[in-house]
């Protein structure tokens, strides 16, 4: 807890909230202007389409964003030169595990703000009926779980790398694999995949009649497979970086 | 006899020297040639303009969003040396004019968008032909690169000026990549030549080959945005007090 709160001071008038905002509001400006005006059928299926094109925006900005929070969180120590020192106060497991609760602690409040903002949207538009909140509950777990998996793996490369710029283009990379991902399978394996096999919804388009309809996915033991993928990642990126975290030296 | 110019050129170099920063440049296009080229064979029956149909499969993505981040990060890069320890001191009483030291940076910069459009474009052709394009390479590439460069060129004035007021690497990255999408919104407003950051994907006609660019306004709005931007540059290392970390 202490090291916790030593994290908090450390990143105090960092302005590290204010930059996650500013970077959420673009991505709530996509939203808004991707369901402007919609029609009587796009009412109808508002809470599906939601759930459709929430992941996609998140495997196209998410990545980007994660690396800047992870480059953030970690660079303090990287231009103080501090580490040794602070490895002299707490033990260096510690250290870590409060870098990934206070990034975790970040995401969660973007992701919590991300399924409001739908909320908000769907209301404000006048979507028929209720969002079913046991789907928007089960997204909002899982685009939870696939932020951790690319914050975990952007803090190890963030804390291991004294030059940023390696994690930032991982991530920026990311972003591109995201979106291109996208055009090829419904699910993958990749850790910047996973909001993609984490889509509850799908989407049918008939190109004769030019209909879209959303339904709920029906997942097949590959895309569940792909699914569990984001928990391994989970597992090996948090273990990978408190080995390699607890073993660097300077 | 070098000009105050040329050594600050020279000093960049010495700087940027075997440090990998332009792995990423060629790292990202390929991800977009590769996956676009993929993209673009798999719906073939679809596409059926040919050399056209394989730009907006590469273009679209890396254009809009992914060039700016990329330029933002270079010009981090840039500025990061002196953002670190007590550079400052150095970089602010050396012995050339600062007006010279911007530039030796904003003229890495370009070079290396250059480079990166160049290293697009040659993916492309390599792309077209394995996927067995047999007409000729469109004339049209040639301006889309110019207009690309002079818009990345912007981009690179914008992202300096925002690396050397903000001390973080990180944050002007975010607002290039946060730049590049609400650059698509612009654009689908119709206000693309007016927004830096559109620049450049209207200048490489991303995900539109036909679309016919206002070229005189594009040019004198992306020297505009030069202009201003490297002005405020000079002036704030003239006027700030920049402290050292």
């Amino acid at each position: 807890m202490i090291t916790l709160q030593m994290e908090y001071r450390k990143i105090k008038r960092k302005k590290i909230g204010l930059t996650m905002c500013a970077m959420m509001s673009i991505q709530f400006a996509w939203l808004l202007w991707a369901s402007k005006n919609p029609s009587e059928k796009e009412l109808l299926q508002g809470w599906l389409y939601n759930l459709h094109t929430q992941p996609l925006l998140c495997a196209i900005m998410m990545p980007t964003v994660i690396s800047v929070l992870a480059s953030r969180l970690a660079d303090i120590e990287h231009k103080g030169n501090t580490y040794k020192q602070l490895k002299t106060l707490r033990t260096a497991g510690a250290l870590y595990h409060a870098k990934v609760l206070c990034g975790f602690l970040f995401i969660l409040a973007m992701t919590v703000a991300d399924y409001l903002f739908l909320l908000a949207l769907g209301y404000g538009h006048g979507y028929v009926g209720n969002p079913d909140l046991k789907a928007y509950l089960l997204s909002f777990v899982l685009q939870t779980a696939c932020c951790l998996s690319l914050y975990l793996l952007q803090l190890d490369l963030s804390l291991l790398f004294f030059n940023q710029m390696i994690p930032l283009v991982v991530g920026l990379c990311g972003s591109m694999l995201g979106v291109i991902l996208m055009y090829l399978k419904t699910y993958s394996f990749l850790p910047w995949g996973g909001f993609l096999s984490s889509a509850i919804v799908m989407m049918d388009w008939n190109p004769a009649t030019r209909i879209v309809t959303y339904y709920y996915r029906d997942f097949s033991s590959v895309e569940l497979f792909a699914l569990c993928m984001i928990a391994v990642w989970i597992v090996l990126f948090y273990t990978a970086g408190r080995i390699l975290f607890t073993r660097k030296e300077g | 006899m070098k000009t105050s110019y040329g050594k600050a050129v020279h000093a960049e170099r010495l700087k940027l020297r075997r440090s990998p920063v332009w792995l990423a440049f060629i790292a990202l296009p390929m991800i977009s040639a590769f996956f676009g080229t993929f993209n673009y064979l798999n719906n073939i029956e679809l596409l059926k303009s040919e050399w056209l149909s394989l730009w907006t499969q590469h273009s679209l993505f890396l254009c809009y969003f992914f060039m700016p981040s990329l330029i933002g990060t270079y010009c981090s890069y840039l500025w990061r040396l002196e953002h670190t320890r007590h550079n400052w001191n150095s970089f602010l009483t050396s012995p050339i004019p600062l007006s010279a030291l911007y530039f030796g940076k904003l003229t890495h910069a370009v070079w290396m968008t250059v480079l990166g459009n160049l290293w697009i474009f040659f993916l492309y052709y390599i792309c077209g032909r394995l996927s067995g394009l047999n007409s000729p390479f469109p004339k049209e590439a040639v301006s889309w690169f110019l207009f690309g460069t002079v818009g990345a060129v912007a981009i690179c004035s914008v992202q300096l000026f925002l690396s050397l007021i903000i001390r973080s690497f990180a944050i002007p990255i975010g607002i290039a990549m946060a730049g590049g999408i609400f650059g698509l919104l612009v654009t689908n407003k119709g206000m693309g030549l007016r927004y830096p950051y559109s620049l450049y994907s209207m200048g490489m006609r991303a995900n539109n080959p036909n679309l016919a660019l206002d070229a005189s306004a594009h040019l004198v709005n992306s020297l505009t945005y030069v202009f201003i931007f490297t002005a405020l540059s000079i002036l704030w290392l003239r006027k700030h007090e920049i402290s050292a970390n």
